[in-house]
């Protein structure tokens, strides 16, 4: 019983994949049918259309194996072995530090204007 | 039949593989051990060693790839529950991302350009930390080349998951906002699944940046590739 509560609740999240893909599709937005779907589900959680256990459970299954579902196209890069033999190869570390650099400085600057506004409302 | 045999295969070897690795890196919690590296490394060394192409492997692979839509959208039920967060952190967190973006493109294109790559590749470049079928799309529509876009997203992705911990500790970012956004920012659905190590509001927060930030950059992208060429 458990499991086709799950599994009926991993549709219903499908649906909401699909909505936002064809939705993606029909306007020609700049996000990708996974995060309208995304977006599309947080409204309806909010406005209390689709209760919150309907899908909980379900999601919880999908997101404690998140990783996973990137293996597939993460493996593709082996197609991209002759790319990365020559000057290609000097990208691969660039990537990488301005990767840290982004995640430095998001994190960083996100959590010093929670502690600005922390000290605002304290003073006050 | 035998491509029956072989999807189904694939699907056992990827998930066995995943969750053999999960436990690995239950036990240890080293960096270099996280599974979604560990088994993509794994599968890779597999498919040259029995000289197996890509394509053959993503008969069963495709069915993997097709649950990544849904994953992508159970991210609404941390982010859900932690509304109230988002709430009361509005500006820091839409600062953070913003800056994050900025730091992401500009960074991008001026490395790619100090060591004398063609236009082309720059652009390809630009948009490595947004989630990649937009990133693909801003590739294109910018001038670059949107199948090679995408490694470059998987690059940055495996670069937040693995160097966050390490990351983190000199630059003292030790909350929830903090760590999220900087993996949401920096490293799309793939630092997020990395989030979600750290907690439910780290989740929150990195499915929130990673959400804002394929906006910014679709918007910013454009602008960035006009600014420098």
């Amino acid at each position: 019983m458990l499991y086709v509560k799950k599994l009926l609740q991993a549709l219903l999240l499908f649906g909401f994949f699909l909505v936002g893909a064809w939705l993606k599709e029909l306007l020609d937005l700049p996000l990708s049918g996974s995060i309208i779907g995304l977006l599309l589900l947080l409204v309806a959680l909010t406005l209390n259309i689709i209760p919150l256990k309907w899908v909980e459970s379900g999601a919880y299954m999908f997101l404690g194996v998140l990783p996973l579902f990137f293996i597939p196209a993460l493996i593709g890069v082996v197609n991209y072995g002759e790319f990365f033999a020559g000057k290609g190869l000097l990208l691969i570390p660039i990537t990488v530090i301005s990767t840290l650099m982004t995640m430095a400085a998001g994190g960083w600057v996100s959590q010093w204007l929670t502690k600005q506004a922390r000290q605002k409302r304290g003073t006050r | 039949m035998t491509q029956i045999g072989l999807s189904l295969f694939f699907i056992v070897l990827t998930f066995v593989t995943y969750k053999f690795m999960a436990r690995i890196y239950a036990r240890y919690r080293a960096v270099f051990l996280l599974p979604i590296l560990t088994t993509t490394i794994a599968i890779i060394v597999l498919l040259l060693t029995f000289d197996i192409s890509y394509d053959t492997y993503m008969l069963g692979g495709k069915w993997i790839d097709a649950l990544l839509g849904p994953a992508v959208v159970a991210l609404a039920i941390p982010l859900y529950k932690q509304r109230d967060l988002l709430k009361n952190n509005l500006i820091p967190i839409i600062g953070g991302i913003f800056v994050g973006s900025v730091t992401a493109m500009s960074s991008g294109i001026l490395f790619t350009q100090l060591f004398g790559f063609s236009k082309q590749i720059v652009l390809t470049f630009l948009p490595k930390s947004i989630t990649t079928p937009i990133a693909m799309q801003i590739t294109s529509e910018i001038g670059g080349i949107p199948s090679l876009a995408a490694v470059f997203v998987i690059i940055a992705g495996l670069t937040g998951a693995m160097f966050a911990d390490i990351l983190y500790k000199p630059f003292h970012i030790d909350t929830a906002i903090g760590r999220g956004i900087g993996l949401g920012a920096a490293s799309h659905a793939i630092g997020t699944s990395k989030a979600i190590e750290y907690g439910e509001q780290d989740a929150s927060m990195s499915s929130i940046a990673m959400t804002l930030s394929a906006l910014f950059g679709s918007f910013l992208g454009p602008i960035a590739a006009m600014i420098f060429y």
